[in-house]
């Protein structure tokens, strides 16, 4: 039994190529700890998943994004 | 493709984003940014985008805000070296990166109200992921 495949969260959005400096779209793509979001689990499609990967390392070199959430000191 | 356009005209769009120091006036940071861009040789003036303060998502340093500001350019790569050089050894830079601009491999870059519009519908339609 296959579970009909999610539509492209990123696709919908009608976004060509994710930006790094989005930070709020890039947010919803991170897991409480601050981990890239699996594309099984979010059902982005590989093209976007390959970019999102990439602009999630930068925006965290920029501190856009925390490596790590929820840490204190 | 990229190969063939890169050997005609090897000059390449690139997008570099800066934090600055947040202690620093901004008049010194236009200077300091001026100052960089010199160093590129542009032909046309770099698109100069400041986003201001904001706070850093963890320390760096001693560190908790920066200076945000993203520039466009056209540039011969062999000129990145030096402008890199020159960002590293400014102590008012607290990082910098510099990538190459991609946005004309996808749609056009979205303009400030369509990002804001993106970013008012982003954050109350957060329920379809599970």
């Amino acid at each position: 039994m296959r579970r009909p495949k999610k539509p492209c969260p990123i696709t919908e959005a009608g976004i060509r190529h994710v930006d790094y400096k989005d930070d709020r779209l890039l947010a919803r793509f991170i897991t409480d700890y601050g981990k890239i979001l699996p594309s099984r689990l979010s059902g982005v499609d590989a093209r976007h998943q390959r970019q999102l990967a990439k602009s999630v390392k930068r925006a965290r070199y920029l501190a856009l994004l925390p490596y790590v959430k929820g840490q204190t000191a | 493709m990229a190969k063939l356009k890169h050997r005609r005209n090897p000059a390449r769009r690139y997008e570099a984003v800066y934090i600055f120091d947040s202690t620093l006036e901004d008049t010194a940071i236009a200077e300091k940014i001026e100052k960089h861009q010199t160093l590129l040789q542009l032909a046309e003036p770099a698109t100069i985008e400041h986003w201001g303060r904001r706070q850093l998502a963890y320390k760096i340093g001693r560190h908790e805000a920066g200076y945000y500001v993203i520039s466009q350019f056209t540039t011969l790569p062999a000129t990145l070296p030096e402008f890199e050089r020159a960002l590293k050894l400014d102590e008012g830079v607290v990082r910098y990166l510099v990538t190459l601009y991609e946005h004309e491999l996808g749609a056009p870059k979205l303009s400030d109200e369509e990002l804001a519009a993106r970013r008012r519908a982003s954050d109350d339609d957060d329920d379809d992921e599970e």
